[in-house]
């Protein structure tokens, strides 16, 4: 047992972080930017930032070496998280395209779909949105009904998706569609990419109760996309989303270096803030909840090591990454939480109020952790029924 | 980085596991208490001749040299299967605490045969009000700052009775003097408290492992209203999060015994991590195991409560979850 880098990883971290600390003035300037301005601009600066992740060949390290990436290893990939957080760099503005559809073409992508799509990705010229959840089928996700019919050489869909983050802006979309409607919902579906530019794509931005429109309903009319753009076969498309959703699993381990961040802050603020009738950092109440704190976020990064460790040495990640989510996102829910019981009467105010600030709008995206990528129930039901084996009915 | 143990170290946790699950079963566990003195000394020699009972002592005194990491999960394998005898207090403790801060005198009037199996030593630090398997050969006890290892002539012993029948814990007063007296007790009282702490979390591990492991199996078999009670979500979300509780607190026990094994300047920080989560996962596995069991687990003929009384009692031991949150809270706000 040794907790100890090796050689090779050591080496990864040093030339990333000496990487990003070389670029420490583009880092902070884009971040005062981007909070200053949003919207076309703020987009604008995002897509700087990237170009210059490309150039330096740190846009996408988990894909090969001959799709442009480094081959890093999972661990690796943890490294340049930690280190990517570290310096406080950026939001990436095309994970999807990276995280997701990238892999996903990689894998079951034609020749020319690869060639068509693969490096644009990486080098942010091309970004992607996600269609998969619809009104009506969230958790339940094969139940989906935007239909996709066969006419000529294209498809012609109409139907409507939700929670697109990104759809606003993004240039690709890659959709679950349904093709066959006798058979049994899994074995009817498609996997198709299309350009967000093709006549009868309407993108509507949805506001959360945060304040933030990051998310879109995505509505199709008679959007005719080539049968080309299917990836792998037509109706086999349940096994691709798999996939692709085996991938978001990797993300879902979580980055161990936000939370500690997050604590260290929390922790200041219980020393500045007077809450009610004493220092927060004298109240038992509040002590006991740090250290709680303290306690889950050591826990989450040494189960991080551990994971890793096991998949350093083959075994796949599966639906042990459903333990990991449920974890950091209920662990986070309850950090947010104690910042805003921390506030007291000062939580309720807004981002932009005199004595506001985040902390609400941070709050509730921390519960929305526990409903995006898989809710709570939904890991708890995968980790009894195939990790603990207990039966479906 | 390899968070992970060696072969060597998972073999040695597969043969205790063997030995102990033929040696110590259900059946051996209500006979112990029943027992007079509750303890098995063909058990102890077996796990003497194994090396596990001098696991951490020098070669020199016939130990096997190893560390707090191979060690760990020799103590999770003891929860696991209810161990009555005291291998916490005595190898965990006792004979590494006498080969740190014992005399020389000391030294070698005991740990070669501590290793061996030929003589017990327990522990009675301060703070704690009795004393588990206090009728061993040297009992090491913290008295006014200082460290004493005194034998049964110096003892006077008054048995209480746990509701667990395998723990064998005694009120204990002592005639200490300068012959008694180990080394320096400030360092060497919190090294064995630390440590005390660690392996009792590793033990809480066990038994919570055990209770989960047998609702789950149970859950794949009770049949209610035409299906497997199993099949339920309730169950299933239950068992589900204890699983992740569990599994979560090894990772806080295995580092706290890598942190007293290197001897990290914050070891005890990480001891309390340790023994708090495991605390608090163990106390989940031990409500959701007997709600799953549901009647049946409330009868004394079930084995669930041997289980059920242990991981409580050993809640409690060097420190409840609370008390180690408390000792953290104190770190977070007086440190830098």
């Amino acid at each position: 047992m040794d907790f100890e880098l090796s050689a090779e990883d050591a080496a990864f971290r040093d030339e990333i972080r000496t990487w990003l600390e070389e670029r420490r003035e583009l880092i902070e300037k884009t971040r005062a930017q981007t909070a200053e301005y949003g919207g076309e601009k703020a987009l604008e600066l995002h897509r700087v930032w990237e170009k210059e992740l490309y150039n330096g060949g740190w846009a996408g390290v988990a894909w090969p070496k001959e799709h442009g990436g480094r081959d890093a290893s999972l661990f690796q990939q943890a490294l340049f998280t930690e280190e990517y957080v570290r310096a406080r760099a950026p939001e990436r503005i095309n994970r999807l395209g990276l995280g997701l559809i990238g892999p996903t073409l990689m894998v079951y992508g034609t020749e020319e779909q690869k060639k068509e799509h693969l490096a644009k990705i990486l080098s942010c010229d091309e970004i992607w949105c996600q269609g998969f959840s619809e009104p009506g089928a969230g958790s339940d996700l094969a139940s989906l009904r935007t239909r996709a019919v066969l006419d000529g050489d294209d498809y012609v869909i109409n139907g409507q998706k939700v929670w697109t983050s990104q759809a606003s802006y993004a240039d690709w979309i890659f959709v679950l569609v349904r093709t066959d409607t006798e058979a049994p919902k899994h074995k009817g579906i498609t996997f198709i990419i299309a350009d967000m530019k093709t006549p009868g794509i309407e993108v509507r931005p949805m506001k959360q109760i945060n304040g933030k429109s990051g998310f879109a309903e995505t509505f199709f009319t008679d959007v005719r996309v080539p049968a080309a753009n299917v990836i792998d076969k037509p109706n086999n498309g349940w096994k691709v989303a798999m996939t692709t959703l085996g991938f978001e699993r990797g993300t879902g381990l979580g980055s161990p270096m936000v939370f500690n961040r997050q604590w260290k802050e929390l922790v200041e603020l219980t020393k500045e803030t007077q809450r009610y009738d004493h220092k927060a950092s004298e109240d038992p109440d509040i002590r006991k909840r740090i250290a709680q704190g303290f306690i889950e976020t050591r826990v989450f990064e040494l189960t991080n090591k551990r994971v890793l460790s096991q998949l350093s040495k083959g075994k796949q990640l599966g639906p042990e990454a459903s333990l990991s989510k449920l974890f950091w996102s209920e662990m986070e829910a309850r950090l947010e939480e104690l910042q805003i019981d921390t506030l007291g009467p000062r939580g309720e105010l807004a981002t932009g109020s005199p004595d506001g600030g985040e902390w609400f709008s941070e709050y509730l995206y921390a519960r929305a952790s526990m409903i995006y990528a898989g809710t709570s129930e939904i890991q708890k039901n995968i980790i009894a029924q195939r990790v603990l084996g207990l039966p479906k009915e | 980085m390899d968070f992970d143990f060696s072969d060597e170290q998972y073999m040695l946790r597969d043969s205790v596991r063997d030995f102990l699950t033929k040696d110590c079963t259900p059946a051996e566990i209500r006979r112990i208490w029943e027992d007079p003195t509750g303890r098995s000394p063909q058990r102890w020699k077996k796990l003497g001749e194994m090396g596990v009972l001098g696991l951490t002592l020098p070669e020199t005194y016939g130990g096997a040299g190893m560390d707090e990491i191979d060690l760990v999960l020799v103590l999770e394998e003891a929860g696991r299967n209810l161990l009555p005898e005291p291998l916490l207090e005595h190898t965990a403790v006792g004979a590494p605490l006498l080969a740190k801060a014992g005399t020389e005198a000391q030294k070698s009037e005991w740990l070669t045969k501590a290793a061996h199996g030929d003589a017990t030593i327990s522990i009675g630090l301060a703070g704690a009000p009795y004393v588990q398997d206090a009728t061993a050969d040297v009992v090491i006890l913290e008295e006014n700052g200082e460290l004493h290892a005194a034998t049964q002539d110096r003892l006077t012993l008054t048995p209480v009775q746990s509701v667990d029948g395998a723990r064998r814990l005694f009120k204990v007063t002592a005639e200490l003097d300068a012959e008694t007296r180990m080394g320096d007790a400030n360092g060497d009282a919190a090294w064995a408290f630390d440590h005390a702490a660690a392996a009792t979390a590793a033990q809480l591990v066990g038994v919570a492992d055990a209770m989960l492991q047998s609702a789950i199996a149970y859950a794949k078999e009770r049949e209610q209203f035409g299906h497997k009670i199993g099949s339920f979500q309730a169950i299933q979300h239950k068992l589900a999060e204890t699983f992740l509780l569990v599994e979560s607190a090894k990772s806080a026990v295995y580092y706290a015994a890598y942190a007293l094994a290197k001897g990290l300047e914050d070891a005890p920080i990480h001891v309390s991590v340790a023994k708090a989560y495991a605390g608090d996962a163990e106390r989940r596995a031990n409500y959701e195991s007997l709600q799953t069991f549901g009647g049946i687990g409330f009868t004394w003929e079930h084995d669930l409560h041997l289980w059920l009384k242990r991981g409580r009692a050993l809640e409690a031991q060097y420190g409840d979850s609370d008390w180690h949150r408390r000792r953290i809270a104190d770190w977070v706000y007086t440190k830098a």
